[in-house]
C-alpha cells in the first residue's frame, strides 16, 4: 500500500500542471459550493432573526376566527382580556407584547408634503412600555424618538418617508374602520423614522400608541394579537404549545402560532431558493468529475506501457485500479484544500462584511428573504467537512472507470503499446 | 524447469490468422542459460510472453515447475509471475518517476516482506549489477546500460526460478549489451537462475548455454554448447 502511494504521489508531481488545472477546477466548485451554502445559511438565519425581532416574535397569541380570517385583517376578532393572559405569562417568565394591527389608508396633503397622496398602509398599535420586551424597533430609530405612551404620535418607515417625502413633525390621516365596522379618521404626528433590517417593516408599514388606537377603533381594551419573545436556541414550535398548554388555549377561541407558521411563505420562498441552489452545485460537481475523469483517462493513456509491466511483475488489476484511484485522490485532495481554503475566505468576507442589497432591496422591497441591507453570511462547518470529503470521494470514483478500461487491454497489447 | 508441449498461438491480423507458433515443444531445466533465436516474425516475443504467463496458448501446454499454467485465473497468473518470474524488456520498462531504487524495491514490495528486508535486498542487487551510488537517479539520468541494469536487478531481486529477457540488448550499443549479457551470465552463475532469452543478434547468440532456433513458429534446431 505504501508502494502504491508512492506511485500516486508521484505520478502527481509528474503532470504538476495538469493535476493543478484539474485541482483548480474543483477547487472552484467546492468553493462556490461553500460560498452559496453559507450565504444562503446566513441569509435564512439573518431573515429569521428579523422577523422575531422587528416582525413577528417568536410567537403570537391571536383569536381563532381572526386568523382564520387573518388576509383581511379582521379587528372584530380580538383577543379580550389580554392583561390576563399578559400577567399569566408574566408569571411564566416570558416576555409578551400586547399589538393591534389593522389596515388602513395613509393620506398624505400637500404642504408640507411634496404633493398630496394616499396610500394603503398596514398599521400596528403598540405599547411603548412594554413593545421592547419582544421587539427591537426602538433602537432602530434613525430620525426623531420612538412613541411616548399615550401620545397620538407615528413613526413610520424610512423607505415610505422617503417615498412620500415624509419628515418629523409632519402630520398624517389614516382612514380605517373601527371594530364595528364604522368609519373612523385618526390624524398623527411623524415623531420618527424607523430603518429595520426587516424589508417589510421600513416600507408600508406604520407604528403608533396602543391606547390611542383602542381609543379610535374602540375595541375596549381588546388586541388583535399578544406578541411573546422566546429565547433563541429553544424549540419555537415545541415551547409554544407548551405555554399555550399551561395557559388553556387548546380548544379555546384562541389560538397559538409561532413565527414558521407566521413566516410560512417566506420559508417556503427559502426552501426553493435552496433546491435551485442544490441543481447548480450538481452541476457544479459534474464538471468538477469531468475535469478529473479528463485528467485520468489521459493519464491511463500516457502509461499503458507502464501498466503492462507493472501487470507482468505481479500486480493485480485490483492493485493497478487501487493506484489510479489513490491518484485521483490525491487531485481531489488537492482541490479540496484548495477549494475549502477559498471558500472559508469567501465566508470569512461574508461573516464580516457581508453583501449591500440595499440597492436591490429598496427598488423591489420583498425579495422573499428578510433582508433590507447588508445579507451576512454563516459558517457551516458541516458543509465544509462534506465539501472536503466529496471532493476527495468523486475524485476517486470518477477514476475507477478509466482505470478498469485499462484493464481490459491484454498485457502483451500494452506492453508494445507506443 | 519449463516445459511446452504442442503449444500453438494464432493471432487476428485484421481478417487474416497469423500462425505465430506452429506446435513448439521444448524442456528448459533450471539453471539453463537458453536463447530463443529466430528472423523477426518466427515467434520468439510470442514463445516468451507464454512461458512468461503473459498470454495464453490456443493449444498444447506449458508447464512451470509442475505447475500447468493455461488453467490459472488472471490472479492466479499474477500471483505466479510475481512469485517465480522475473522479466527484462527490450525497452527496459523502468518507471520514469521512480528512482533507481524504487524500481527494483518495487518488484519486492508486491512480496509483502519487511522494509528492512526490502531495503537491504534492494540495495544488495544494485550493488551487485555494478549501480552503487546511482540509486536515487530517476531512470531519465541514467544511461541505456544502466537502465537495463536496474532492470535486471528488478527481475533478480525477488530470486525468481526463471528470467525471461525479450531482445535485451537490442537498444544498446554492441559494448554495452556486450557488458548486459556478460552480466546475466553471472547472475545465471551465481544464483542459478534460469534465464531464457529473445534475440536476433549473432552476438547475443554466443553467449548462451543453448540455443533453440525458430522459423515460422517451429523450432528449427536446438543446440547446446
Amino acid at each position: 500500500m505504501r508502494f502504491l502511494l508512492t506511485l500516486a504521489w508521484k505520478n502527481l508531481s509528474r503532470y504538476r500542471r495538469r493535476t493543478l488545472i484539474t485541482a483548480g477546477a474543483i477547487a472552484v466548485g467546492l468553493a462556490s459550493f461553500i460560498f452559496i451554502d453559507g450565504w444562503l445559511v446566513g441569509a435564512d438565519l439573518q431573515s429569521q432573526r428579523n422577523m422575531i425581532w422587528y416582525e413577528t416574535g417568536s410567537a403570537r397569541i391571536v383569536d381563532a376566527e381572526y386568523w382564520e380570517n387573518r388576509e383581511s385583517v379582521p379587528i372584530r376578532y380580538a383577543v379580550e382580556e389580554p392583561e390576563i393572559v399578559l400577567s399569566e405569562l408574566e408569571q411564566l417568565a416570558v416576555p409578551a407584547t400586547p399589538r393591534i394591527t389593522f389596515g388602513g389608508e395613509l393620506i398624505v396633503n400637500y404642504d408640507p408634503f411634496p404633493e398630496d397622496g394616499a396610500l394603503p398602509t398596514r398599521v400596528i398599535a403598540l405599547d411603548p412600555r412594554t413593545d421592547d420586551r419582544v421587539y427591537r424597533i426602538d433602537e432602530t430609530i434613525v430620525k426623531g424618538r420612538f412613541l411616548e405612551p399615550g401620545e397620538e404620535g407615528v413613526l413610520i418607515g424610512a423607505w415610505t418617508a422617503e417615498d412620500i417625502g415624509a419628515d418629523i413633525g409632519y402630520p398624517i390621516t389614516i382612514s380605517t374602520r373601527t371594530q364595528d365596522g364604522f368609519r373612523q379618521t385618526i390624524r398623527l404626528e411623524i415623531v420618527g423614522i424607523f430603518a429595520t433590517p426587516n424589508p417589510v417593516m421600513n416600507r408600508g408599514t406604520l407604528l403608533m400608541d396602543l391606547d390611542v388606537a383602542d381609543y379610535y377603533l374602540e375595541m375596549d381594551g381588546s388586541v388583535t394579537q399578544i406578541d411573546m419573545l422566546l429565547p433563541e436556541r429553544v424549540d419555537a414550535d415545541a415551547r409554544a404549545t407548551e405555554i399555550a398548554g399551561e395557559l388553556g388555549i387548546a380548544g379555546d377561541s384562541l389560538e397559538m402560532v409561532t413565527w414558521s407558521t407566521l413566516a410560512a411563505e417566506v420559508l417556503a420562498i427559502a426552501e426553493a431558493k435552496q433546491a435551485g441552489t442544490g441543481m447548480i452545485l450538481f452541476m457544479v460537481f459534474l464538471i468538477a468529475a469531468v475535469g478529473v475523469g479528463n485528467t485520468m483517462l489521459m493519464a491511463v493513456f500516457e502509461r499503458i506501457r507502464e501498466l503492462g509491466m507493472m501487470r507482468a511483475l505481479g500486480m493485480t488489476d485490483r492493485q493497478i485500479r487501487l493506484a489510479f484511484v489513490l491518484e485521483a485522490c490525491g487531485i481531489g485532495l488537492v482541490g479540496s484544500l484548495l477549494g475549502v481554503g477559498l471558500g472559508a475566505l469567501g465566508n470569512v468576507y461574508m461573516t464580516t462584511i457581508g453583501m449591500d442589497l440595499s440597492l436591490f432591496t429598496e427598488s423591489i422591497g420583498n425579495i422573499g428573504y428578510r433582508i433590507a441591507t447588508i445579507s451576512y453570511g454563516a459558517w457551516n462547518p458541516t458543509t465544509m467537512v462534506v465539501a472536503f470529503i466529496l471532493g476527495i470521494v468523486i475524485s476517486g470514483v470518477i477514476a475507477w472507470v478509466p482505470a478498469r478500461r485499462a484493464m481490459k487491454m491484454p498485457i502483451t497489447d500494452c506492453l508494445i503499446h507506443q | 524447469m519449463v516445459s511446452t508441449s504442442d503449444v500453438i498461438r494464432t493471432y487476428m491480423s485484421g481478417e487474416v490468422p497469423v500462425n505465430a507458433l506452429r506446435g513448439v515443444s521444448v524442456d528448459i531445466d533450471g539453471g539453463e542459460f537458453v536463447s530463443i533465436a529466430g528472423p523477426s516474425g518466427s515467434g520468439k516475443t510470442t514463445l516468451l510472453n507464454l512461458i512468461g504467463c503473459l498470454d495464453k496458448p490456443d493449444g498444447g501446454e506449458i508447464s512451470i515447475d509442475g505447475m500447468k499454467t493455461a488453467v490459472m485465473t488472471s490472479d492466479e497468473l499474477a500471483y505466479f509471475r510475481r512469485e517465480k518470474l522475473g522479466f527484462v524488456f527490450q525497452t527496459f520498462n523502468l518507471i520514469p518517476v521512480l528512482t533507481a531504487f524504487e524500481n527494483v524495491s518495487f518488484a519486492l514490495s508486491l512480496l509483502g516482506l519487511s522494509d528492512e528486508e526490502v531495503r537491504d535486498r534492494t540495495q544488495s542487487i544494485l550493488d551487485e549489477v555494478g549501480l552503487s551510488g546511482m540509486e536515487n537517479r530517476p531512470p531519465l539520468k541514467l544511461s541505456g546500460g544502466q537502465q537495463q541494469r536496474v532492470a535486471i536487478a528488478r527481475a533478480l531481486v525477488k530470486r525468481p526460478r526463471l528470467v525471461l529477457a525479450d531482445e535485451p540488448t537490442a537498444n544498446l550499443d554492441s559494448e554495452t549489451g556486450e557488458a548486459i549479457l556478460v552480466l546475466m551470465e553471472e547472475m545465471n552463475r551465481r544464483y542459478g537462475t534460469t534465464f531464457v532469452f529473445s534475440t536476433h543478434d549473432k552476438m547475443v547468440m554466443e553467449h548462451a548455454h543453448r540455443l533453440v532456433m525458430l522459423h515460422d513458429g517451429q523450432i528449427v534446431s536446438d543446440e547446446r554448447r
